[in-house]
């Protein structure tokens, strides 16, 4: 019962920073009709981008969100703007294949640069994990918990209640509709794509000191977060919050209770059933 | 002429050529033509982008040479049989993968080629877990009188382009075919290929079947020809993209676009790897993106298209 309960919080615990990168994802689904297969680099960056304020600047790696954010959500401006805005008229296919062609552009670049090393962030603040209810709590996914969720709560806020957050979410759900109305929808898609971009580079920064660092960890993570929007429906993000959670904790309680070995498979088959038999999402809320 | 010209110039090559180097760049061009090819037919002709194609590569690569190394089968009986394995696990992943459409079938392939790593990974007693398999001689191989010796490069070489030879062949084959004219309405239109009477997901299976021989060739000769076989090498998901890659840069749905895009791609690779280490990849993303932005004709395409002698046949036309 306690490695049930401990493996459930682990899962959400992790879960939650897998949340924060399928919403990043799945906001950009549904503006843009865009897969965007190099969201995972996205997280690489960010994870680096705190890897090496805390070395170089000696920034504590939860801080450097704060400024990081803005960074990333700069570059994703930037790179929605300057290349992937004239390679969406030519359909959902070319967008796919030209983040794919980015996604390896960026992975390697970053290899190149930074070497294939594992790396890891060690905290100042040392490294003792909280035991309420005799459930022991790594410190470092605490805070990137807590912050993940207050980040989360913030969007959500920012979603539902201004003016920017409605246009993106009637963008979303009938973009012809949402031009009638006489939004802007190039605008909205230009800074749907900064803010989910910013939110993977937020993610990487809060994963960093929780996993292992190396330049092509975005491979492994953009397919995680494919499986996250899938189960939550694409283009949702209470869906994306709800596919998170659920891939971390089946990942922790596979783990334990099915095997080590085969827990990242499991993610793989649930994906595999879930867009065979429910491709709109398991609370029937996607877009196909 | 072109045909003919081309088959010569493969054929002297190897003659004119001692260089090594140079031989080793054309086995990887021919080599990458089969996958490309392989990639092609599917993603190029019926429009179904397959981000999984590394999985059908890994499967001839094992099975080749665990043949070889288990069963005492030599490669060049063992690569065609890579070959059908990975045509026969082709069917059951496109019944299942084929049920969907546009970037969920992409993000199902992906899925596949991963479980396939972990499978390669996990399954020790078969596959030999990270470790893998390594061939340290190759069996004696009497051609014509002669023994062929396995540490020159023209034995390779051969076997290669007559890989390619196939691979091609059998593509202007398909184009030409009534089930070439089947994938292209797919690609187009998939609800109205199937208005007309095309049973598409049939269409789409035996095309993936086709796909998958050649790309379990290609791995066939992978596992024969670098005689080094483990899960990091041949399911790498990079190889998927590479093979898209040389698909769509040197043309979609035409049937020389492969070699092009090989040859471009190889050797620009090639030319890389030799000042770094890792940075070949590099160069096949911003190609892909050039190429996407700027002709996604691709190479061959737009020749094809600019070329005036060959607009009029185009249909005859490779």
């Amino acid at each position: 019962m306690e490695t049930f309960a401990q493996s459930l919080v682990s899962g959400l615990l992790m879960g939650s920073l897998y949340a924060m990168i399928g919403i990043g994802l799945t906001i950009i689904f549904g503006v843009m009709r865009i897969i965007n297969l190099a969201h995972g680099e996205m997280v690489m960056l960010g994870m680096f981008a705190a890897f090496f304020s805390q070395k170089l600047l000696g920034i504590d790696p939860f801080l450097s969100v704060l400024l990081l954010t803005p960074a990333m959500f700069v570059l994703g401006v930037a790179i929605y703007w300057l290349l992937l805005r004239k390679i969406i008229p030519g359909g959902e296919l070319n967008t796919l294949l030209y983040t794919a062609g980015m996604s390896l552009l960026v992975a390697n670049v970053a290899l190149l640069a930074w070497s294939g090393d594992y790396r890891t962030i060690s905290l100042s603040y040392g490294l003792a994990p909280m035991r309420p209810l005799g459930i022991a709590i790594p410190a470092a996914l605490a805070i990137a918990f807590a912050m993940a969720a207050a980040i989360t709560v913030a969007l959500w806020l920012f979603l539902s209640s201004t003016d920017t957050g409605r246009a993106i979410r009637a963008t979303s759900q009938n973009r012809e509709a949402a031009i009638l109305m006489g939004i802007d929808v190039e605008r909205v898609a230009l800074f749907t794509f900064g803010l989910g971009t910013a939110l993977a580079g937020a993610a990487g920064a809060l994963l960093a000191p929780s996993l292992y660092l190396y330049p092509t960890v975005g491979e492994l993570l953009v397919v995680k977060s494919f499986v996250i929007v899938v189960l939550g429906g694409l283009g949702s993000v209470p869906g994306a919050i709800a596919g998170g959670l659920l891939l971390g904790v089946v990942e922790s309680l596979g783990a334990v209770y099915v095997s080590a070995t085969y827990k990242d498979g499991l993610g793989y088959v649930l994906f595999l059933l879930v867009l065979l038999y429910r491709p709109t999402g398991l609370f029937g809320v996607g877009k196909s | 002429m072109g045909w003919v010209g081309g088959a010569v110039a493969v054929a002297v090559l190897p003659i004119l050529v001692r260089n090594t180097f140079f031989l080793h760049v054309a086995i990887l061009v021919f080599m990458w033509t089969v996958l490309g090819a392989a990639w092609n037919v599917l993603g190029g002709f019926a429009g179904q982008v397959s981000f999984g194609h590394a999985a059908l590569f890994g499967i001839g690569a094992y099975t080749t040479i665990i043949l070889f190394l288990k069963g005492g089968l030599a490669p060049w009986w063992g690569i065609p049989l890579g070959g059908l394995v990975a045509a026969l696990a082709s069917v059951p992943i496109g019944l299942i993968c084929f049920r969907l459409r546009g970037p969920y079938f992409s993000l199902a392939t992906l899925a596949v080629a991963e479980l396939a790593k972990l499978a390669a990974l996990n399954w020790e007693w078969v596959t030999n877990g990270p470790i893998g398999f390594l061939i340290t001689t190759l069996p004696s191989l009497t051609v014509l009188g002669r023994r062929v010796d396995w540490e020159a490069k023209t034995p390779f070489y051969v076997i290669a382009a007559l890989l390619m030879a196939f691979a091609i062949l059998s593509t202007a084959w398909l184009r030409q075919s009534r089930l070439g004219a089947y994938l292209v309405a797919i690609r187009e239109d998939e609800d109205a290929a199937e208005a007309i009477g095309i049973d598409t997901v049939r269409a789409k299976v035996v095309t993936l079947g086709l796909s998958a021989f050649l790309a379990g060739l290609g791995g066939g000769f992978y596992a024969f020809y670098f005689r080094y076989v483990d899960p990091d090498a041949v399911l790498n998901i990079g190889l998927s993209m590479e093979m898209v890659f040389i698909a769509m840069v040197g043309g979609l749905g035409t049937v020389v676009g492969p070699l092009i895009g090989a040859i471009f791609l190889t050797t620009v690779g090639e030319a890389v790897r030799e000042h770094f280490q890792v940075g070949h990849l590099i160069f096949y993303g911003l190609f892909m993106m050039i190429v996407i932005r700027f002709l996604p004709e691709g190479i061959w395409g737009k020749v094809r298209s600019v070329l005036p002698g060959m607009r009029a046949v185009r249909h005859g036309a490779p």
